[in-house]
């Protein structure tokens, strides 16, 4: 059973490397699971395609928006959709400062909304507070799929 | 109040006062004349009784001389006159009856008259008889000792009385002729003199009427006829064009002459003629009183025009409908313009949609690769760090400042566009409130410089807030940024006026610039300082030159080397 695991939904492997960078330099351990389209990462959370039977019940989402096939908004309107993935919180994390990105994304039940800064030392800053924020501080909601 | 009543009406009334003068004056004459009538009839018959009464009194006093002469002589011949008085005697007495008929008091004048004469009759008819039995001398006593004078003058006496009766009628008569005859003269010269004064003032009213009605007439005919944009005509009710204005005639190419008399059903396309639209368009404006419509219409060249089309039913007092008034007007060119318009919209839109699809691309896109340049040229500097001279950390660090400084120039190319591309949204804005809370940001960067801010209170302009406050934040960030070279600095925002229109200012004494170059000024990117002088990417003038364009407005500055700078902006 992955537990406090993250999924990570990016398609882009540099981003994904100073992610990982990021996270790591903020000393968070939690098992990092990379979606690399929103399909993937919906075959992910629902157990179904490449992931059959074995649906994910991540600590925490990081959603990227642009994504190949099944767009960021899209993945996070049918998390919504599903009651057992109802509750999960999900962070967005990505390159747009556009109003209708973050108004849809708060709009579709976004937990946080966060744009990545191309300087790196704000970007481990920024990794640091939502690390401490989402794995530490908050109370997660009972996960429907654990035991 | 009396209301107002119709010209119509009026002289209907005028006309029928008229009539009844002249009645009332036919009918008094006519009354005259038959009372003159009357009264002459009336004196022909008191005349008559007179000449009846003298003639009864004559016959007997022609019996009387002819009864003297026969007692006198025994001649019989002398008894002629007393023998046809005695024949007809009772029918005049008849004939006098029957002409005062009507008068009670000489009826009974009539009565005694009858008696006396009948005694006087007897009289005579005895002194016959005594002359036949008893000779010359015994008649001759008889009739001197007979009471023949006094029956006489008793008689005469009744007839002077008949006759005086008769003579006062007849002056009864008269007097109520003459009084009947000045009623009418009254009546008569009455009726004229005001029949005479109806007719001399009804010309005149009715002349001032029809004037002022001609005048109107003419205003309004001048007035239809000079409107040149508009074609204005009257149909009859079946749809014959019944008058022509210059509009008309400019408007559709038919001169008056040609078109009067024919029916208006030519002005429309031959597909709407097919579909019964001219005798739909009437029945329209016939039920609802007015139809309008913007359609199709073909002109005299049979080239079509598109026509804002009114047509009104025109109806006479009592509701009748006298025909249709039909103003035209020729709205090709505005269609035109409306529908190149909308196109020019509709590729504006196109545009702008696809700048948008692009802008989107780009924030998500293009800063991709700098955040892989920023974080993997940050990782070499934490990871290899020992490896890596003084020269390779700093050109490492000018690949991070150079990556940096790519993100901002993007973020601003973006904010840009968001400002031309956002919906305004207009309402009364603090602008003093604005700049009070853009200065406090400014200063809380850097809280040790010394800037004094005046900031002019109570300027409240109609605008988008969250536009003005960009505007803002640029011209005092601006401000704040060229003074910043200076120990201490006043930074002014306040209100003047600028050609009539209220101008707002933005006032440092910093590092100003050359005016020569002041054209350059609100270009995007571009930049009248070194970036090692002052940091920036020349987008902040671009994008509040637009903002205060989408306000209406205008933005310019006035400034010198060295002296500060000032720049106003209207809304």
């Amino acid at each position: 059973m992955r537990d406090r695991s993250i999924l990570l939904v990016e398609d882009n492997p540099d981003d994904e490397a100073l992610t990982r960078r990021a996270l790591a330099k903020n000393n968070i351990q939690n098992e990092i699971v990379v979606a690399r389209d929103g399909a993937e990462a919906l075959d992910c959370l629902f157990g179904t395609g490449a992931h059959a039977g074995q649906p994910m019940a991540p600590e925490i989402v990081l959603l990227d928006l642009k994504l190949p096939k099944v767009d960021g908004l899209e993945v996070l309107r049918r998390i919504r959709a599903e009651p057992r993935t109802r509750l999960l919180p999900v962070v967005i994390l990505t390159s747009s400062r556009e109003e209708r990105d973050i108004v849809n994304g708060y709009g579709l039940g976004a937990n946080s909304y966060i744009r990545k800064p191309v300087d790196f030392g704000q970007f481990v800053e920024a990794v640091r507070q939502l690390g401490l924020y989402w794995l530490v501080l908050n109370e997660p909601p009972p996960k429907p799929g654990a035991a | 109040m009396i209301p107002r009543l119709s010209f119509e009406r009026r002289i209907q009334i005028a006309f029928g006062i008229g009539v009844a003068i002249v009645d009332l004056v036919g009918a008094a004459s006519l009354r005259s004349t038959a009372a003159t009538v009357d009264s002459a009839l009336g004196v022909a018959h008191t005349l008559q009784v007179r000449a009846q009464l003298e003639a009864t009194f004559g016959k007997l006093i022609a019996a009387e001389s002819g009864v003297r002469g026969y007692v006198i002589t025994g001649d019989t011949t002398y008894l002629a006159p007393y023998r046809w008085v005695r024949a007809t005697l009772d029918s005049s007495l008849a004939d006098l009856r029957a002409l005062t008929a009507d008068n009670p008091a000489q009826q009974r004048h009539l009565d005694s008259l009858a008696k006396v004469v009948a005694v006087r009759m007897e009289r005579f008819q005895w002194s016959i008889d005594t002359r036949r039995t008893g000779g010359a001398a015994t008649a001759g006593r008889a009739v001197i000792g007979g009471r023949g004078k006094e029956l006489i003058a008793v008689i005469r006496s009744l007839i002077g009385q008949m006759e005086d009766e008769e003579a006062r009628l007849l002056a009864q008569r008269f007097r109520a002729m003459e009084s009947r005859a000045r009623l009418a003269r009254v009546t008569a010269w009455g009726g004229s003199l005001l029949a005479l004064m109806v007719g001399i003032l009804a010309p005149v009213l009715v002349g001032r009427e029809l004037r002022a009605r001609r005048q109107a007439e003419e205003r309004l005919r001048h007035m239809v006829d000079s409107v040149r944009d508009y074609a204005i005509y009257m149909l009859d009710p079946t749809g014959r064009v019944v008058s022509w204005n210059r509009g008309a005639e400019q408007t559709k190419g038919y001169r008056a002459a040609e078109i009067v008399g024919q029916h208006f059903s030519r002005f429309f396309t031959p597909e709407d003629v097919a579909a019964g639209r001219p005798a739909a368009l009437l029945q329209a404006a016939a039920a609802d009183g007015r139809y309008e419509e913007e359609n199709w219409r073909v002109r005299k060249d049979g080239s079509r025009f598109w026509a804002d089309v009114v047509v009104s039913a025109v109806r006479d007092e009592r509701g009748t409908l006298v025909g249709f008034a039909k103003v035209t007007r020729d709205l090709t060119e505005r269609k035109r313009a409306a529908e190149e318009m909308q196109r020019s919209a509709a590729q504006l839109e196109a545009a702008n949609r696809e700048l948008e699809a692009f802008a989107y691309s780009v924030s998500h896109d293009l800063r991709a690769p700098l955040r892989t340049m920023d974080g993997f040229s940050q990782a070499l500097l934490e990871d290899y760090a020992d490896r890596l001279d003084d020269p390779g950390r700093d050109f490492l660090e000018r690949i991070r400042v150079a990556s940096q400084r790519m993100a901002r120039l993007i973020d601003d190319l973006l904010g840009l566009s968001r400002v031309t591309r956002s919906d305004m949204q207009l309402a009364d804005v603090n602008l003093s409130k604005l700049a009070d809370q853009v200065a406090g940001e400014l200063q809380k960067t850097e809280p040790d410089r010394r800037v004094t801010w005046t900031i002019a209170p109570g300027l409240v302009a109609r605008a988008d807030a969250g536009l003005l406050r960009l505007v803002l934040q640029n011209l005092l960030g601006n401000a704040w940024k060229f003074t910043a070279k200076r120990p201490a600095a006043h930074v002014e925002f306040g209100a003047t006026s600028h050609n009539g229109r209220k101008a707002y200012f933005v006032r440092d004494d910093g590092a100003g610039f050359d005016m020569a170059y002041a054209d350059k000024l609100f270009g995007a990117f571009q930049r009248l300082h070194g970036i090692a002088e002052f940091p920036g990417t020349g987008v902040g003038l671009a994008t509040v030159q637009r903002i205060i364009h989408r306000h209406g407005g205008e933005v310019w500055a006035e400034a010198a080397v060295d002296q500060g700078a000032t720049f106003y902006f209207t809304l």
